[in-house]
Order: structure tokens, then C-alpha cells, then sequence
């Protein structure tokens, strides 16, 4: 994320578009959730800045939020998260859940499975994740088969890669993240290949560094949503994986997250020279529905709620650490960060399906003798 | 029934009694990003006649303890009090109106959602729980009937109390009905009726 903010930064300084340069400070509270709050304020404090890109983990967000609300400064946020938050001091560029959750739920019901194992790290984003899917799948008719959570950076995997040979489900939705997700995914393709079985796995966030580091073999035929992925065809995204690779090499890999913030610094950068100035209120104004031609594709903030209208993408890994896409939306998604526009029983309820979810819902009448 | 989730707030109307301009406009686009429909009411005026909303959003401050108007807000529709001034006069004020939860102002973008959810939870679990208590209030008046009709019983059958109320009960499981229902049966006809022959 750093290396393709710089790298945005450069671009800017270095381009005749615009008649004004950034000057980068940079703070890095290395992922301690206590260290962020204190960042931020230092950054505001001694540096005066106008303008923070960063923040991965929502705990991080929301250290940074109070003092941008205090300051009335602007996070530009790059990752995607669960939603369920709208702070004018926040410019939200990752995707919003109804961007990348529903679109991937919405797959599973039509085309693999009403049944699913679910496993994922014990922190907010599992949880509410969890619960979107649960909505669901519940509204219909199918069922959450297990909810196995494992704790941050846990990597003792076996136990439930067990369960899952056991049990056979037809699809896990895995919203592991980091080290534990790279275990699971390793120690259940070795299983799964030893016992002749193909589970098809589903994740929100998996990266194609991740698909490195987890190793070819195991990381290959995950299903996943994401807003960005280095193989997007377009001329956008071609120019901008050249100039990633000549900068940090032919082997280096960009990741949704990287992309995002680079995309975080050029809605800045094009806002900024709409208002003429870095006013943190003029800026979020020239912000609001101006459309950027990003790697990604069109991106624009909906001033309704300060998230971006983004393209819902489903993809394949595929050997040499790259995503097939095989589904798009057809144009970019207003963001819905409450899901208030979210009707579970519309999604995965076809004639067929609606049907059986009532044969399967009676089964929780009970009979009283 | 199904009942709505507490938790999709789309569509409910929300009724702003509030005073302050800045406020007004935070809480008017919070609600809007929330996908809710917004009326407005002077917190100055008599408040209006069973108003058809789902919440209403109500500027503690806005209105003057010792009024006449102060506890006409006490309404069918949750309430969710904005609080300012924490003296215990103004909560003790706010107490009576039983509010279903609260804002600290100044107000942020965060927090209105959660007071929606709590808002809307818990006048759902008041309207549950005075449904309960209505039903409790109704098996007490008949236990006069039910103890009338045990006595009966056991006059007829020559039982013991605990053994009479066990042969209504299991009768009313049998016939589907309540012990209430039987007992009112059992005084009418002056026994046990007789409904084996009937299937329920």
C-alpha cells in the first residue's frame, strides 16, 4: 500500500495535469491498533497535513476517525471493509459490503451450493461477514452447515481441515486472513487431494501476493470477489501494471489493496485540482461524483455516503498467481454500506429454489402431540 | 408474523423534534443515507395527535421541563433522546418519557444506527412483553374458574387436588384447548365433558 501510494505520488508530482505537488510524510504504526491514534495526531499536529491515505484493519480506522472528525481533516480509506459506517471525514475507496460480500453470496447460491461450511478469523470482519452470508442463505432456504473461527495469525489448522474432510460440505467460505488463511488453505488442498475430494472454496480478500506466498498448488481454484485485479483487461490497467513492474520489478505483484490506494491518492490529487485547493470542505465537495478512469476501471465518491461507486468482480485463481474473472457487473455499483438497499430473500430465490425453500423451512415446524 | 429486524431500517419514518440547524442537517443525512423517510415537528408546538411514525428523534434540551408539554411526548413511538445538559432534573424529565435509547451531542455520522436498532428492539420487546403480561392478567382472572373447576373434579371423581388439576390438564392437552377453556366447560356441564368421541 505504501509502495503504490509513493508510486501515485510521483505520478502526480511528475505530471503536467496537475500544477501543484505532494509532499509525502509517512508514519508507520506497523499494524499496533494503539499506535495509529497516535500517528495520526503527530502527522496533524507536527506536520499539518490536510490529507491521511491509510489504515488496512477497521480497529485502525477507528483509532484515526475521532481525531479526523476533531480536526475536520480527510482518511482517505483504501481497503475494503464490513460496512456499517459513514463518517464525513472519511473518503471510503475499498469496496463497501454490498460491492464484494452479496455479489459473492449471490454466486454461491445460484451456481454451487445452498449449503455452506464457513470458517474465518475471530474479529469484526468474519463476524459481520458471517452474518450477511447467514441472511442469506437462511431467506433462501439453504443453510450455514458450521461457523468455525480461528484466532489472528492462528495457524493450527487441522482440527477443522478434519471436520471438513469428515463432513464433505459443498462449498467453504473462507474469511481467514494473513497466515492462518494461508495454513488452512495449504493443509486442506493436501487433505482434499489425499482423500480424491474437490471442495470449492470462496473468499473476500485473497491477493495475488497471497497467492504466492501460499504456493501454486494450493492457492489455485479459489472463487474470489473483489473490486481489483491485476488481470482486468483495459488499457488503464495494462499502463498501470507496466509501470508497477518497471518500478518495483518483473515479478512483483499488485493486490487490491495496492491498487486501492494508489486509486485513494488520484481521487486526492484530481480533487484537489477541481477546487483549486487542498480545504479539506472544497475538496470533499469536488470529490462527490467526479468520475476517475482508474486501473480498476470508472470510480466516483457518492456524496450520499462518502463511498465510492465501484465494479463487482468474481474471479478464478488460476496457476502463475493470477485471477480468471469471469464475472463482471455491468457498471460500476453504488455503495451501500449500511445494506439498506439489501433484500436477502430477492437474492438465490429462483422459481425452483423458492419452492424448495418452503419445503425446507417446514422442517422447522414442529409437530405438538 | 413475521416482524421486522430491528436491524433493517430502511423505509421506517422517523419524526425530527429538534431545534438546532447543524443537528437537524446531520440527522437529516444520516437518516437519508439510511434509506428512511423524515418529517419534522417544532419542539415549541403541541406535539401531534397519534402521529404515524416509527421512531422519533427528540432534542432533550429543546423542550422546557416544567411545561405542560413535557410528558405529552410520551408516545406509541419509541423515542430516541438527544442529551446535552446531564443535570438530573433533565434526565429525571426524560425518564417519564421512557425513552428507548439515546445520542450524546454534538452529534457524529456514528451512533445514529445503533440507536435505531436499539430504538426499534426495544419497543418491540415492550410490545412483546405487554402482549405476555396481558396473557398472564387473563389466566389469573380465570384462576377462580380453574379452582372451581378442580374442586368439581375431585367431588366427581372423588380425587385428590394434585390428581384432579392433572386429568383437566392432560384432558385440555388432549382436546387442544386450555386448562382455562376446560375449567369454564367443566363448570358449565357440571363434570368432565365428554368428548372422547370427538378428535380435535
Amino acid at each position: 500500500m505504501r509502495k503504490s501510494a509513493l508510486m501515485a505520488v510521483d505520478e502526480v508530482n511528475q505530471s503536467d495535469e496537475f500544477d501543484f505537488a505532494f509532499a509525502p510524510h509517512l508514519r508507520d504504526p506497523g499494524g499496533v491498533v494503539a499506535a495509529y491514534h497516535t500517528a495520526c495526531a503527530d502527522l496533524i499536529r507536527e506536520e499539518h497535513v490536510d490529507h491521511i491515505v491509510g489504515c488496512y484493519t477497521s480497529a485502525s480506522r477507528k483509532q484515526v476517525i475521532p481525531i479526523v472528525e476533531r480536526t475536520e481533516r480527510l482518511l482517505w480509506h483504501p481497503a475494503r471493509y464490513e460496512g456499517f459506517e459513514s463518517s464525513d471525514n472519511v473518503i471510503y475507496v475499498g469496496a463497501a459490503p454490498n460491492q464484494h460480500v452479496v455479489p459473492l453470496v449471490r454466486h454461491m447460491l445460484d451456481h454451487i451450493s445452498d449449503e455452506v461450511f464457513c470458517i474465518g478469523s475471530n474479529y469484526v470482519w468474519t463476524w459481520e461477514t458471517n452474518r450477511v452470508i447467514r441472511e442469506i442463505v437462511t431467506s433462501a432456504g439453504g443453510r450455514i452447515l458450521a461457523e468455525r473461527l480461528l484466532e489472528l495469525g492462528e495457524t493450527a489448522v487441522d482440527h477443522i481441515v478434519k471436520e471438513i474432510i469428515d463432513r464433505k460440505p459443498p462449498v467453504v467460505f473462507n474469511t481467514l486472513v494473513g497466515e492462518s488463511s494461508y495454513a488452512f488453505m495449504r493443509t486442506l488442498h493436501a487433505a482434499a487431494t489425499r482423500a480424491g475430494l474437490t471442495i470449492p472454496m470462496l473468499s473476500c480478500s485473497l491477493c495475488e501476493p497471497e497467492l504466492k506466498l501460499i504456493g501454486s498448488a494450493a492457492s489455485v481454484g479459489c472463487i474470489t470477489s473483489s473490486a481489483y485485479f491485476e488481470s482486468i483487461e483495459g488499457p488503464e490497467n495494462r499502463a498501470f501494471v507496466a509501470r508497477w513492474k518497471a518500478r518495483h520489478g518483473a515479478d512483483s505483484n499488485l493486490s487490491v489493496d495496492g491498487q486501492s490506494t494508489y486509486v485513494c491518492v488520484m481521487l486526492l490529487a484530481r480533487a484537489i485540482r477541481r477546487a483549486a485547493s487542498a480545504d479539506v470542505g472544497a475538496v470533499r465537495r469536488a470529490a462527490a461524483n467526479h468520475r476517475y478512469d482508474s486501473p480498476q476501471g470508472p470510480v466516483w465518491v457518492d456524496p450520499d455516503n462518502n463511498h465510492c461507486f465501484l465494479t463487482p468482480r468474481l474471479a478464478r485463481s488460476v496457476p502463475g498467481c493470477q485471477f480468471k474473472i469471469f464475472w463482471e457487473a455491468d457498471a460500476p455499483e453504488r455503495p451501500d454500506p449500511y445494506l439498506s438497499n439489501l433484500d436477502p430473500m430477492a437474492i438465490g430465490t429462483g422459481a425452483e429454489k423458492s419452492n424448495d425453500a418452503m419445503t425446507k423451512r417446514s422442517n422447522h415446524l414442529r409437530v405438538v402431540k | 408474523m413475521t416482524r421486522p429486524s430491528p436491524f433493517s431500517v430502511r423505509g421506517r419514518r422517523a419524526l425530527m423534534v429538534m431545534r438546532d440547524e447543524r443537528e437537524i442537517a446531520i440527522m437529516r443525512r444520516q437518516l437519508n443515507r439510511l434509506g428512511m423517510t423524515i418529517s419534522e415537528h417544532d419542539p415549541a408546538e403541541v406535539p401531534p395527535p397519534d402521529e404515524a411514525v416509527d421512531v422519533i428523534v427528540m432534542d432533550a434540551d429543546a423542550i422546557p421541563i416544567k411545561s405542560d408539554l413535557a410528558t405529552a411526548w410520551k408516545a406509541t413511538a419509541p423515542i430516541i433522546a438527544l442529551i446535552g445538559t446531564e443535570t438530573p432534573s433533565r434526565l429525571k424529565w426524560l425518564l417519564d418519557l421512557q425513552p428507548a435509547s439515546f445520542l450524546i451531542k454534538p452529534l457524529r455520522s456514528a451512533g445514529l444506527y445503533t440507536a435505531l436498532v436499539v430504538a426499534f428492539d426495544s419497543a418491540q420487546r415492550r410490545i412483546d412483553e405487554a402482549a405476555y403480561i396481558e396473557r398472564l392478567e387473563d389466566r389469573i382472572r380465570s384462576r377462580r374458574v380453574v379452582f372451581a373447576a378442580v374442586l368439581q373434579v375431585m367431588r366427581g371423581h372423588g380425587l385428590s387436588e394434585a390428581d384432579a388439576f392433572t386429568l383437566i390438564r392432560q384432558t385440555a392437552m388432549r382436546h387442544r384447548t386450555t386448562i382455562e377453556q376446560l375449567s369454564a366447560e367443566i363448570i358449565a356441564v357440571g363434570g368432565m365433558p365428554n368428548r372422547t368421541t370427538r378428535t380435535a
